[in-house]
């Protein structure tokens, strides 16, 4: 299915979404930040630009989420899911990944409520083509959204790679052929950063990167632990407790390997007991574990750790000085 | 999901982040501001964690009165009232300068004068202070004495174009992260990095010289710094010419620090100190940064004296990527010392003891003033002690955590006739209060914070606070009015017009304004951009003056009885007394425990494993802490956050003070360790 919006028919498509969903959309907040945030029909759409600031996937995995509430008869009752799904609308092809990455953790067995109870029934609307900032070209999805909007000159081709995407565009009108395959077209020659991680994940294959490096990298870390916060992939969490009286509130909220305590035993003894192999850890389980367990990277390239970093030692640029020091050529 | 955009309530770095909201009201998480010219998309392990004390089941949520010896619930008009009641009784009983008022780095611009002016024009006293008192005291007197103000001279963008940072006793990377990130990216392209430590401190890694001289010895590396700068010939001459007075007693003062003299104070090698002073004088654009481990001396003024001297000998001042940068601690510390929250001044610096401030403020407040300076907090402490005090109001502050010598502080607070506390939790200061009132945290209340780089900027109101608690500014309203006092502020954009009014350097400051970047002041009037960098064509005083200094040693040196020396500090986990740290799951999990580190020959000396037990004793107490064998310490020094009120530091730590700014010296004093 191909269809083309204009921005009314776009407008029109939001609108019929948000009667069904809890819509969120790429707006532009206060101090700039672009992120997505509750469809109100009123506030500007910010439909080209960066990265969204917080990742998507936390609205499926947020940075705090209740688990259950324990009394002190010992019932349970978990948090019912919201009368509507989400509908996240502006993902990017990495976003998507991200999504996708979790979706696979998240849904093998044993399944997590707490994810599934944000995540089934979500409406996934991804936003390619002329997206980017200054209107530049965005890879375009895997076909793992329910709708995605390409922009191309003033409006957008719509295509459903869902059933219910489908029903969502169906009175909408065609789509030009020609600019969906000039789209296509463009989309072939974006697959720099994969080839970085290729020539990275290869070298820690390999094992041909010193203990050396490492510890010159992690000198480099002030342990803010924003490269886990912002990951799409990043899975891991810890659990919280806070007992109010008759009821304890349990929780999670989102964890980072990054942190001493993340894998220190009661004893004190902890076996990820340096800064060096807690950074070698962050990368190494991203371009070699991740990969042996599930066949791709735990990398989405979605930049966000690079620009959450403050001393510049996110995934690209450690991989570039990885590369730069120990790929090919070098001895 | 809501996302409301406010300032970090930790550190002074002024970054600022949105807070999300879930739509029952409470904080789910945080998300750094994007386009913020200070947070940048970037935050540090405790501002990634701001949300997660504030929902804590802790959190106090009605006034509590002490009866029959417990701390019971009232009601808020039972407690202003008799809050005012007793404040009043004690001040006819005993004069007005029985009271004493401790308000906060941690409460908004708009709180910080509401109370200041609670104690002076409510209750007749200039008895008010905060814990400026003991982190940049010093640098506020040294300051305005070389230069005419007290603030950092320059902006965080200035580490973008700076040759050389001088950091001395400063733990950047812990204690300011996102400055000490800016500092490692200057040298990542380039830039010299020069740190003087006693501790091997993350920036250590990266420096091209690390000092690490003896705790106490700035003063003595400073002047030989200086020394051999005038040896060489590498002082500014135009500079000194043009902008400054007293050089010649400067050059006189410096004539006994040769670098061997200096090297045996400081233990350093005479090598050391004249590579550092070349590397210092041969750069064109030198940035100095310091904090606590300047300041926290029983000669911090010296410290601060010594520091200034540098800058102005080499011309390192009024031009990007130079300055005189200290690092201020809390997020409205640089706050509250502008609005007056200190014993000697009103909002903006402005002398207690000038009649015709006095005036001013009398005049506009409707209210006669009193004319003596109030009492250092620190001072109010011993005063207190010696029953000379008889009531205190604590605004948001944990001096049984955070003073020295935690006996006597324990003592002073016991033998006041009435002692109120507003605060967010049940500190270990509010245990012991006679009435404790229940205020809104950084997230439930607005009002501006002002950061090290002298930035105002918006805190904004993201949910309501718990229970029955209430918004500092709101309980200040409530007591204004039983003083007779004008109390018609409906939100705290009202306070800051008289605040604008009052203080020139706030005088442009409007909430209309500060809806993007903030302002940085001096912003005297509305059309004003703000001030980026100080003392630009002259100081703020005129001539920058050479103020020198003659190096004193610590008071308490280790000796036969207590042959360690205690440094004291924080880390990069914890905020000052936990008491918002230690209740965020991922903080506390890092650092739970109290912790010594020791070097690893003391280690084999004294026979301490890993993680043993030790009691610590200094003359006036001591404590058990897990340690920690690192040679992050030197051989012969042992540290201690203070963080713990389990193994509170300041248990050990000596009061005594610098005689001009009323610091203790948290960063040197003689201990014993023994395992157990």
């Amino acid at each position: 299915m191909l269809k083309q919006l204009n921005r009314a028919d776009l407008d029109l498509l939001l609108t019929q979404i948000s009667d069904e969903y809890r819509l969120q959309v790429p707006q532009l907040l206060a101090d700039g930040t672009r992120q997505l945030a509750g469809y109100t029909g009123e506030a500007e759409l910010s439909l080209t630009g960066e990265v969204l600031q917080r990742k998507p996937s936390a609205f499926f995995f947020p940075q705090t989420q209740r688990l259950l509430d324990i009394d002190t008869a010992g019932a349970v009752a978990v948090p019912q899911p919201a009368e509507k799904p989400l509908a996240l609308f502006g993902l990017n092809q990495a976003d998507l990944a991200g999504i996708r990455f979790l979706d696979r953790f998240f849904r093998a067995a044993p399944a997590d409520d707490a994810y599934l109870r944000q995540r089934n029934g979500a409406l996934l609307i991804g936003l390619t083509g002329m997206a980017g900032p200054d209107n530049c070209f965005l890879s375009l999805s895997a076909g793992d959204c329910d709708i995605e909007l390409v922009a191309v000159k003033e409006s957008w081709l719509a295509l459903g790679h869902s059933s219910d995407g489908e029903k969502l565009l169906q009175n909408f009108p065609e789509g030009d052929k020609t600019q969906l395959v000039r789209m296509r077209h463009l989309n072939e020659g974006t697959a720099a950063e994969s080839d970085l991680l290729q020539q990275a994940s290869q070298l820690l294959i390999e094992d041909r990167v010193p203990d050396q490096f490492w510890m010159e990298i992690a000198d480099r870390c002030i342990l803010c632990s924003g490269c886990n916060l912002v990951c799409p992939t990043c899975s891991c969490f810890c659990v919280q407790d806070r007992n109010r009286g008759e009821i304890t509130e349990r929780s999670r909220v989102w964890d980072s390997c990054q942190l001493d305590a993340f894998m220190r035993e009661a004893s004190g003894h902890n076996p990820l007991g340096t800064d060096a192999l807690r950074t070698r850890r962050r990368i190494h389980h991203k371009l070699a574990a991740d990969v042996e367990r599930w066949g791709e990277f735990g990398c989405v390239a979605c930049g966000r750790c690079d620009r959450t970093c403050p001393t510049g030692i996110g995934m690209m640029a450690v991989a570039e000085e990885m590369v730069k020091c120990f790929g090919p050529g070098k001895p | 999901m809501n996302a409301t955009l406010t300032t970090c309530p930790y550190c002074g770095t002024g970054c600022n982040f949105y807070l999300l909201s879930d739509d029952r009201g409470r904080l789910s998480g945080v998300e750094p501001a994007a386009k913020h010219p200070v947070s940048r998309g970037q935050l540090c392990i405790k501002g990634w964690n701001a949300h997660a004390f504030v929902d804590h089941p802790k959190r106090l949520k009605t006034p509590l009165i002490r009866k029959n010896g417990k701390l019971q619930p009232t009601d808020w008009q039972t407690a202003l009232d008799l809050l005012h009641d007793k404040l009043s009784e004690i001040a006819a009983k005993e004069g007005p300068d029985s009271l004493m008022f401790l308000s906060s780095a941690k409460v908004s611009n708009e709180e910080n004068y509401l109370l200041m002016k609670l104690a002076r024009a409510g209750y007749g006293t200039n008895n008010i202070d905060h814990c400026a008192r003991l982190c940049h005291s010093s640098t506020v007197t040294g300051l305005v004495e070389t230069l005419g103000s007290g603030a950092m001279t320059n902006s965080l963008s200035c580490f973008e174009e700076t040759e050389l940072v001088f950091v001395i006793g400063s733990n950047t990377t812990e204690q300011h992260p996102l400055i000490g990130s800016r500092i490692l990216q200057a040298v990542q392209r380039g830039a010299k990095l020069l740190v003087a430590d006693s501790r091997k401190i993350r920036l250590s890694r990266h420096a091209d010289l690390h000092l690490r001289h003896q705790n106490g010895s700035d003063v003595a590396l400073l002047n030989g710094m200086m020394w051999q700068i005038l040896q060489d010939g590498l002082e500014n001459r135009a500079f000194i010419a043009q902008r400054t007075e007293n050089f010649s007693a400067l050059q006189h003062s410096l004539k006994a620090f040769t670098p061997d003299y200096v090297a045996r104070i400081t233990g350093l090698q005479p090598g050391q100190i004249i590579a550092a002073a070349r590397q210092f004088a041969t750069s064109d654009r030198a940035m100095i940064v310091y904090a606590m481990g300047i300041t926290q001396h029983s000669h911090g003024v010296d410290n601060v004296r010594a520091i200034s001297n540098l800058a102005l000998l080499t011309g390192n001042l009024g031009r990007p990527g130079t300055g005189i940068n200290p690092l201020r601690g809390q997020n409205n510390v640089q706050g509250a010392c502008d609005m007056g929250a200190l014993p000697d001044v009103y909002s903006g610096y402005q002398k207690v003891s000038d009649p015709q401030i006095r005036e001013k403020f009398s005049t506009a407040w409707s209210v006669k003033l009193p004319e003596t300076p109030g009492r250092m907090s620190t001072h109010a402490i011993e005063a207190a002690a010696g029953g000379e005090l008889h009531g205190m109001l604590v605004l948001g502050e944990n001096p049984v955590i955070s003073d020295a010598n935690q006996a006597l502080v324990r003592q002073a607070l016991g033998k006041l006739e009435f002692l109120a506390v507003i605060d967010i939790f049940l500190t270990e200061t509010a245990q012991l209060a006679d009435l404790v009132l229940p205020a809104a945290c950084y997230a439930e209340r607005d009002g501006t914070f002002t950061s090290t780089e002298r930035r105002v900027q918006r805190g904004r109101k993201v949910i309501e606070p718990p229970g029955d608690a209430r918004a500092d500014w709101q309980i200040l309203v409530a007591l204004l009015h039983r003083c007779g006092l004008k109390n018609d502020y409906t939100a705290p954009a009202e306070i800051m017009h008289e605040i604008a009014s009052l203080t020139p350097s706030y005088g442009g400051i409007d909430y209309s304004r500060l809806e993007g970047d903030g302002l940085q002041w001096p912003c005297p009037d509305p059309a004003h951009p703000g001030s980026p960098i100080l003392h630009l064509e002259e100081c703020a005083r005129g001539k920058g003056h050479f103020s020198p200094v003659d190096y004193r040693p610590p008071g308490e040196l280790p000796d036969a009885e207590y042959p360690l020396l205690l440094n004291t500090g924080r880390t990069a986990f914890h905020w000052h007394t936990g008491s918002m740290t230690r209740r965020s799951h991922l903080l506390d999990r890092e650092e739970r425990h109290a912790f010594v580190e020791v070097n690893p020959e003391d280690a084999i000396t004294y026979q301490i494993s890993e993680r043993q037990q030790l009691k610590i004793s200094s003359r006036r107490g001591s404590i058990y802490a897990a340690t920690r064998v690192t040679d992050r310490v030197p051989s012969g020094q042992i540290f201690i956050p203070f963080h713990f009120a389990e193994a509170a530091a300041n248990v050990l730590t000596n009061n005594l003070l610098d005689p001009e700014s009323g610091i203790p010296e948290f960063k040197v004093c003689a201990v014993r360790i023994e395992p157990c």
